[in-house]
């Protein structure tokens, strides 16, 4: 499409993109390289992006000393991410399905019934209150993923999907004599497996990225997971590193706080990053059908 | 963040209100009855939090005390207005920055989204493009508490890699943390750096659908790169960068709570720009148990940021009418 013309331009538009892409990479360079440095030689020179004296010992501390804890807290996003990603698939699809039959009298009043959501809310205080003391989800694992089994967003996005699948087919099911449950359950899912394996992906990394939940409603160590787990350390750093700390009283103890942060930053982007090459192009392929698409 | 658009059909399918067909009621129930069944988990989650919640306003007039709960607690009248109207300072002040913070998100991150979008499609190298557009999409899939974590050992005082390259270049050191005006231009920064990518996927997939006789046409008339770019591709965006800010206005009032508080902690430093209205509400709710009058600021937030989506829309319906939202 564009002109020969111009080659420095085109060469600048290389050299921003690249540039760009190495700001998005860089600090997790840090962040890997923090966590293999030597906590004296952070504390007395600071982070940088080589290493400072090589080393293992943090991870040894941390699946050492902390081992219980973390693996506890890991184990809990897992937990949380698969439950949450599974029935909010279900939940999701489902409710898609509806607003999506072609005829069906009500499909207009649900899909604004799920779209006034977006528009207006009551506001995190009554959503906290009727969460804890009605719903008593307060300190329980369902607390941890049922606030989210419906985003209305991806619910749209699935719709579109199943509007995309031909009305012949259902049409013909129909007549051989098909139920809606069975049309949603043996046909609508195996065909609209592209817009399932997205929204699936959409919703584990919002389980595993979570932190809100936790902070609003739990507040036993059990139910902690790995982000919250982070944020009640970094917080607790922060804490310690403003100075509050000098009334709390003396026994600061020493443990590799600085590297053991940048170890267990490490440790949860770990999946993400494992994954990320394999799953990208759904993410985009879903990202461009609910953008484009109608 | 991922509420940032909504399918095109959708909105449609909303508009279209009332229905065509008028079926014997009793007989499509039973007919239907099986969809109701599918749909009742999705209607259940929405009532409990989404419906519920918004009754749970009227906590505004109400002296909330734990035991009696939401709709058992003693009417107050209009005193939490007094009240909120009193301290009308501090919330002034989380509005302003929760508006500020939001209109620099929306204009720094459209233009970075919609730069980079440009300037890909420019691009010519396939496996180039593939590669980058994976790299850039990265950092949306990190939650703030990690990128808090991140952005510590580049801010922080002796130890951070910032201070450290500013006392190489003989400049002295900054303090990041306790410096509120300087900490914007961070959350702008790392705002940016997290989801710029992201909204580029979106740009570039609207100019992948561009019928590109358009630019066949351009070439043979001797159209330049920068003509081409500036005469047909932004336009090309615009109803799309329309459509994006109009969805980002309605949620101008809401705050992005997890990033405060991943990115700052609460750091009563830089409370001064960084409390929004939901850290507000967080701080004067959940932590000091104030909820009467953390609700009349949540009524506050809820009403405004509607009155916004319908002057936005409106707003749209006059430059296009096909760029309304409703």
């Amino acid at each position: 499409m564009p002109n020969t013309e111009s080659k420095g331009l085109l060469i600048f538009f290389y050299f921003c993109i690249a540039i760009f892409s190495l700001i998005c990479l860089v600090p997790f360079v840090l962040a890997v390289s923090g966590s293999l440095s030597t906590e004296s030689r952070i504390a007395a020179e600071g982070y940088s992006f080589w290493p400072r004296g090589f080393t293992l010992e943090t991870y040894e501390f941390l699946f050492g000393s902390k081992a219980q804890q973390i693996l506890q807290a890991y184990s809990m996003s897992v937990i949380v991410t698969v439950l949450g990603t599974v029935s909010a698939v279900l939940v999701t699809t489902a409710y898609a399905y509806v607003i999506s039959v072609k005829g069906f009298r009500l499909k207009n009043f649900f899909a604004f019934f799920a779209y006034f959501t977006m528009l207006f809310s009551g506001g995190t205080l009554p959503w906290y209150l009727l969460s804890t003391k009605y719903y008593h989800l307060g300190d329980t694992l369902l607390g941890l993923f049922v606030p989210y089994l419906l985003s209305v967003f991806l619910m749209f996005l699935m719709a579109n999907y199943f509007r995309s699948i031909p009305h012949e087919i259902v049409e013909s099911a129909q007549i051989d004599g098909a139920g809606h449950l069975r049309i949603f359950f043996s046909i609508m899912v195996p065909l609209g497996r592209v817009g399932l394996v997205t929204i699936s992906l959409f919703y584990a990394l919002q389980f595993w990225n979570d932190f809100y939940l936790p902070l609003m409603l739990v507040s036993d160590q059990e139910l902690y997971t790995i982000q919250y787990l982070m944020y009640n350390m970094m917080a607790n750093i922060q804490f310690l590193a403003s100075g509050n700390a000098a009334q709390v009283g003396g026994a600061i103890i020493a443990p590799p706080l600085e590297t053991a942060k940048m170890a267990m930053t490490c440790l949860t982007v770990l999946p993400i990053a494992v994954l990320y090459p394999f799953l990208q192009r759904f993410f985009v392929k879903g990202i461009v059908v609910g953008s484009v698409k109608g | 963040m991922m509420q940032d658009a909504i399918p095109e059909k959708a909105r449609r399918q909303v508009l279209k209100t009332g229905t065509a067909r008028t079926r014997s009621y009793r007989n499509s129930l039973k007919k239907d009855s099986s969809l109701y069944l599918l749909a009742l988990p999705g209607i259940i989650v929405l009532i409990l939090f989404a419906y519920l919640p918004m009754s749970g306003l009227i906590l505004v007039f109400k002296n909330y005390n734990f035991n009696d709960g939401i709709f058992g607690s003693p009417w107050a009248g209009f005193s939490n207005f007094e009240f909120f109207f009193s301290s009308m300072e501090d919330a002034l002040r989380a509005t302003r920055n929760t508006v500020i913070l939001n209109a620099l998100y929306m204009l720094t991150g459209t233009f970075f989204s919609v730069a980079i979008a440009i300037i890909l499609n420019e691009l010519r190298s396939k496996w180039f493009i593939k590669v980058t557009q994976s790299v850039m999409f990265f950092p949306y899939f990190i939650s703030w508490i990690i990128i808090g974590a991140i952005l510590f050992s580049l801010l922080d005082y002796d130890k951070g890699i910032f201070n450290q390259l500013l006392t190489t270049l003989g400049w002295g050191q900054v303090d990041w943390y306790s410096s509120p005006w300087l900490f914007v231009i961070i959350l702008v920064l790392a705002n940016i750096w997290k989801s710029a990518g992201y909204g580029a996927i979106i740009y570039y997939a609207v100019l992948q659908g561009v019928d590109t006789s358009y630019y066949e046409a351009a070439k043979i008339d001797g159209a330049s790169r920068w003509q081409i770019i500036t005469k047909i591709t932004l336009p090309m965006l615009i109803p799309s960068i329309i459509l994006m800010s109009l969805l980002n206005i309605g949620g101008m009032l809401k705050g992005d709570l997890s990033m405060i508080m991943g990115v700052t902690f609460l750091n009563p430093l830089l409370l001064p720009t960084t409390d929004i209205i939901d850290v507000y509400v967080y701080r004067t709710a959940i932590r000091s148990g104030e909820f009467g009058f953390a609700s009349a600021i949540t009524l506050y937030q809820s009403v405004f940021g509607f009155i916004l989506v319908l002057a936005a829309n409106k707003l749209a319906g006059w430059y296009d009418k096909d760029s309304k939202l409703f």
